[in-house]
């Protein structure tokens, strides 16, 4: 079970660690990296226990970063049809 | 001094004799105080020794380190008599006998009260309470409260993160604020003591009333003002962790404000559901169970673990296990006080006192003819 909820905002970016991060009970970090974020991950675990936070964050706003650098946005893939 | 705590290389699970010759040579220990990986001791002397993380400059040594393993004394301090300091999750406080307040480590949200955001590798005297004399200050994970010395009107000031509340300061949400406003809700009330840490806040007053802040116990909503906790019992102690809170009564008896996951951390099948009165939006406190006919002397509680100290000098822990910070040789999680063995047998009448930290906890044995 997830040990807490936080928001995305409330969470540090770290750049040593290139993850964002939020306290652990253990005196750790709590981490999960913007790759995780944009594939969806909603889970940022500590690398030093079992206990683990769910973020709480808007995949869209990961998302945008990610296609601001592509100047086309990406087609829709045609569905082929057997 | 015992020591049972994670370091980078080993568990430790069982209560280990420390001899820190930077410590011994120090004097007795009057006060530990435990933050999230960092430790300030401070010493009867009136000096000031630290030793853990210092990553964000916690440590007040001058430097950003990752790791200091020995307690080192804070020499910058050296010229003022320390009479109180406290350890939040990434920062310290440090008060002298004459009543001014210094602060260092992570300032990201405001948490160091010099009216800015920056964190501070040395501590550094806060001048919002030059001319005020400052007895207290308590750190939480990313907040302080400071409370003044005989002062009838504005006690109580918090500074830094305000998101759940635990700045008392406004029913309204604030982010963060980096220069200390007056908590409000405490007026004619003498404060005796304050305790801070994770996103919570409270304080005791001379006739033994808790007032509690900030978020929530049990996944109840959180307090924006002090609330005085309903209880007619009469409170001589208090300490707070990140989901809970312990009160010791004059006759010492222990009590536990939320805490529904104290103990279960690593087996989630036990989490029991928050205990509330229907209709309530008031904190609980529940006895501790287990310790009937047991005099309690001293409390302390870690992000996720508690400690005591009993009227015989026995310790006993309870809560969170996995880093082996409850000391009984493995690293199972507690749902009751259980009996740390002390490895020896204490020598003629001492004190024994116990500190907890985020996953590690200290012990303190002080012969009486040192106290």
């Amino acid at each position: 079970m997830s040990y807490d909820d936080v928001e995305i905002e409330d969470m540090e970016w770290n750049e040593e660690l290139q993850s964002y991060t939020y306290p652990c009970p253990c005196g750790d970090l709590f981490q999960i990296t913007k790759e995780d974020l944009k594939l969806g991950e909603e889970i940022a675990r500590c690398p030093s226990c079992s206990l683990y936070i769910t973020v709480i964050y808007n995949i869209e706003d990961f998302l945008e970063q990610k296609s601001k650098k592509n100047l086309e946005p990406p087609k829709q893939q045609p569905v082929s049809v057997a | 001094m015992g020591n049972w705590e994670r370091t980078g290389l080993r568990t430790i699970t069982s209560l280990n004799f420390f001899s820190f010759p930077s410590l011994s040579s120090a004097g007795p220990i009057s006060l530990l105080a435990c933050g999230g990986a960092h430790v300030i001791a401070l010493t009867s002397a009136g000096k000031v020794l630290t030793w853990g993380r210092g990553t964000s400059g916690q440590l007040g040594h001058g430097e950003i380190v990752n790791c200091t393993l020995n307690p080192k004394p804070l020499t910058s301090l050296e010229s003022y008599f320390i009479t109180y300091v406290s350890a939040g999750w990434s920062h310290s406080g440090f008060v002298s006998d004459t009543g001014c307040l210094f602060t260092c480590g992570d300032g990201l949200f405001g948490q160091l009260g010099h009216g800015d955001y920056r964190s501070l590798c040395s501590p550094v005297k806060v001048s919002f309470f030059v001319n005020q004399h400052v007895a207290q200050i308590a750190c939480g994970m990313r907040h302080s409260l400071v409370l003044l010395k005989d002062c009838t009107l504005n006690q109580v000031y918090g500074f830094g993160s305000g998101k759940r509340g635990q700045l008392g300061i406004s029913k309204d949400r604030i982010k963060s604020i980096s220069l200390p406003e007056v908590t409000n809700g405490l007026e004619g009330v003498e404060i005796v003591g304050i305790n801070a840490n994770g996103d919570h806040s409270a304080a005791l007053t001379v006739d033994g009333h808790l007032y509690t802040w900030g978020r929530g116990y049990n996944g109840l909503s959180d307090a924006h003002l002090p609330q005085r906790l309903g209880s007619s019992m009469c409170f001589t102690q208090a300490t707070l962790g990140w989901n809970h809170g312990l009160a010791l009564t004059g006759d010492g008896k222990v009590f536990m404000l939320g805490g529904n996951k104290h103990g279960v951390l690593s087996d989630p099948e036990k989490l029991s559901p928050a205990k509330q009165l229907p209709d309530s939006k008031e904190s609980i406190l529940d006895k501790v169970p287990g310790l009937d006919g047991i005099k309690v002397e001293h409390i302390a509680a870690g992000a996720e673990h508690s400690a005591l100290v009993t009227e015989n000098g026995e310790i006993k822990t309870w809560g969170w296990g996995e880093h082996g910070q409850l000391g009984l040789g493995d690293t199972c999680d507690q749902t009751c006080p259980v009996t740390v063995s002390l490895g020896y047998i204490l020598n003629g009448a001492a004190t024994v006192r116990v500190y907890c930290g985020s996953g590690f906890t200290f012990a303190t044995v002080t012969p009486c003819i040192l106290c």
